[in-house]
């Protein structure tokens, strides 16, 4: 045990006190504070496209004759927007024709003074014209007058764009850090065991500790260095928000803190869930592809064979980090789920299946529990492989070695 | 005490030893010898606890040996086997503390050696940075720090020049004073000879020669005499027994098959003019070791 713990601190250490443990450090301090505030910083630096003029119809059915004009005066109260009512109709409003028709943006339907559709091609003012109509309707101290209900309708295509930016941000916050983050340590582990390896060193290590310790070192090594890692990517994150939050204190239109935190937060009622689910599904997704990056590295002999060793696990890894990206994008729920329950892609693809609503918590658990048993059957079937393959400098092709290895460590002859 | 019993490892359907046993006393220093593949290295591994033998068992005192062993082991492979992007302090603390040692006190033993070794300069240096010998050294001083018991060193002088030979030696013979016991193997059959109470010749996993090297060499019959002097070569090879005579400047090397042969040369030597020297000597490990193995030394 002295040993194991020997061998992770020296593992963990040889990492942490490297200059590039510090500059990538301060890079992505640095990239997370500007991803986490591009809706401030894209706010701060405005923009272009940006709808200066609304054109309005309005189809008034109620006795209020001034509604139109005295509507008008109300909605260019408050915003940098001009509203323009452009015609007041009485004839049966025709919903095709609107959403084709290119002079016109928002149609405002009073059936009555308690009834009121709203079609808008632009729906992020839809609650500036409830309030602004709300308070007319006041205004006119109807009697009688109850709340009146105001129906959105939304064009044919729509598609709500803080949705689509939502599931495209959250699976990159997601799946990105996830993927950087059990890349480097399966790059880590290997490039450790390799080094080792290759300089013969192995020899005198392992003539000091058994085979099974040095394996389990240094996937803990790599794990820990994980945990660090990412620990110090969500402190970086808070202190990001912290810092553009507080000292900028911009807001949307709609009130909300101007940062992506914020932002998606609005989005995730079950935030804290996601969380713990993501950072479980991360430890045990890093394990799983550790187990298999010492065993791939123990089989190799030289750097240049090692390369070619981790090209499965590279492949696998780029294969779940893209179903989890382009699935959560176009809404393909059936391949996240079926993606979910395949152990080599669970880690990546399970926190943004749960994000997205493809997976409920039960499900999560479910394939949590399969890639836990996925990965002890991984760690009793590795551990002899790594035992037997660690001092052997057999340098056969790929297929024939890995066959080989397997088969001697299953040998009754073997430790 | 060090007792390999009956010790066989197969790979696969390959024999890499076969049915090995000798036994080690403190304070003895043990030859393994063999040409390559002979089966040495793996004899090392065993001895090591490194792979399990497929029959038999490797003792030290008198239980089977185990990682619970290794703090009293010192181990040397054959080829480089350092962590070269690392300075000689770093990597001896690496390898010390995976010997349950102290840092402080691996730190006191490290500048002993380094010392002895007359490389103190070399303590930060990183190991990539030190020519093949210097690393030799390093490689020997990981062997040792932990102040071993039972050494296991795989071909130590390879690599070294004399000086370096002689200073390897005296560490070697100074932990033999102490008690401690080593297994080597070498190439160099010479210092196996100046050395050794005692060997074993493997032969693709097989013991052909074992025993005490006095024994080895008594129970080896043929003997050589040097002779300067003028002497009819001629007349040499017409002497039943005679069966090689190389000669060359300086000198003339008689074989005979037996030391009873010797007599019969002495005898025609007599009639000989200007006789410088005739010395009867034993055959020399080397020619014992290329006779039973069959070929040649420098391809050993």
């Amino acid at each position: 045990m002295k040993k194991f713990r020997f061998l992770v601190k020296y593992g963990l250490l040889k990492r942490i006190k490297r200059k590039a443990f510090l500059i990538s450090n301060i890079l992505v301090f640095i990239l997370l504070t500007v991803i986490i505030n591009i809706p401030a910083i894209i706010s701060a630096f405005g923009s272009d496209d940006s709808v200066t003029s609304i054109s309005i119809i309005v189809y008034n059915e109620t006795s209020e004759a001034t509604l139109a004009s005295d509507l008008s005066d109300r909605l260019n109260v408050g915003l940098t927007t001009d509203f323009y009512i452009i015609s007041e109709e009485s004839h049966a409003f025709d919903v095709d024709g609107f959403w084709e028709d290119e002079d016109s943006d928002i149609a405002l339907i009073f059936e009555s003074t308690s009834l009121i559709d709203v079609y808008n091609k632009y729906p992020e003012y839809n609650q500036h014209l409830s309030s602004q109509i709300e308070l007319l309707l006041i205004d006119y101290e109807i009697p009688g007058y109850q709340s009146p209900t105001i129906m959105p309708n939304y064009a044919p295509d729509y598609e709500d764009p803080e949705q689509s930016a939502m599931v495209g941000s959250l699976s990159s916050l997601l799946v990105l850090p996830l993927f950087i983050l059990i890349t480097m340590a399966t790059q880590f582990v290997g490039v450790d065991i390799i080094e080792e390896k290759s300089t013969k060193a192995i020899e005198t290590i392992i003539a000091s500790v058994p085979a099974k310790t040095h394996f389990l070192s240094k996937i803990t090594a790599a794990i820990s260095f994980v945990a660090i890692q990412g620990g110090l990517i969500v402190l970086y994150g808070f202190i990001a928000t912290l810092l553009f939050g507080s000292s900028t204190g911009t807001t949307s239109e709609f009130g909300d803190t101007a940062n992506l935190l914020a932002y998606l937060g609005a989005y995730l009622p079950n935030w804290q869930w996601l969380l713990v689910i993501s950072l479980v599904f991360m430890i045990v997704g890093t394990l799983f592809y550790l187990t298999f990056s010492a065993m791939f590295a123990s089989m190799a002999v030289t750097q240049e064979d090692y390369q070619q060793f981790q090209t499965p696990i590279m492949m696998t890894l780029l294969s779940g980090f893209y179903i989890a990206i382009f699935s959560g994008m176009a809404g393909g729920e059936l391949i996240l789920k079926i993606a979910t329950f395949i152990p080599i892609f669970t880690p990546i693809v399970a926190p943004v299946a749960f994000a997205s609503g493809a997976l409920s918590i039960g499900e999560a658990l479910i394939a949590l529990a399969v890639m836990i048993l996925v990965l002890i059957g991984s760690l009793y079937v590795v551990s002899p492989v790594y035992r037997v393959a660690i001092l052997n400098y057999d340098q056969t092709k790929f297929g024939k070695r890995i066959k080989g290895y397997f088969k001697k460590a299953f040998h009754k002859h073997n430790k | 005490m060090l007792e390999v019993k009956n010790a066989k490892m197969m790979y696969g359907e390959l024999v890499a030893v076969d049915h090995l046993s000798f036994s080690l006393q403190p304070g003895a220093i043990f030859g393994l010898l063999g040409t390559n593949g002979a089966g040495k290295t793996t004899t090392f591994r065993m001895i090591m606890g490194l792979i399990e033998p497929t029959e038999g068992e490797v003792l030290l005192d008198g239980h089977p040996i185990s990682y619970a062993d290794v703090n009293e082991i010192g181990y040397m492979i054959e080829e480089r086997s350092l962590l070269t992007k690392i300075t000689v302090k770093e990597l001896m603390l690496y390898f010390g503390q995976l010997k349950d040692m102290e840092p402080e006190l691996i730190l006191e033993r490290l500048d002993y050696w380094l010392k002895r070794f007359d490389i103190v300069d070399y303590k930060n240096k990183k190991i990539k940075e030190l020519s093949k010998g210097n690393q030799q050294k390093i490689q020997f001083i990981a062997a040792l720090i932990n102040n071993p018991r039972l050494l296991v060193l795989d071909e130590p002088f390879s690599g070294l020049d004399p000086i370096n030979t002689e200073l390897f030696v005296e560490v070697i013979r100074d932990f033999q004073k102490k008690g401690a016991m080593v297994v080597f193997s070498s190439h160099q059959l010479d210092h196996v000879e100046a050395f050794c109470e005692e060997v074993i010749v493997l032969e693709k996993g097989k013991a052909i020669i074992e025993g005490k090297l006095v024994d080895i060499k008594k129970e080896y019959k043929k003997h050589k005499i040097r002779i300067i002097g003028d002497i009819d070569i001629e007349q040499l090879k017409k002497i039943p027994g005679v069966y090689d005579i190389d000669q060359n400047l300086i000198e003339t090397i008689v074989r005979i098959e037996n030391e009873a042969v010797s007599k019969a040369v002495f005898d025609y030597i007599k009639t000989c003019h200007h006789i410088i020297k005739y010395d009867v000597e034993q055959a020399s490990l080397s020619e014992i070791f290329i006779a039973k193995v069959g070929r040649r030394h420098e391809e050993v």
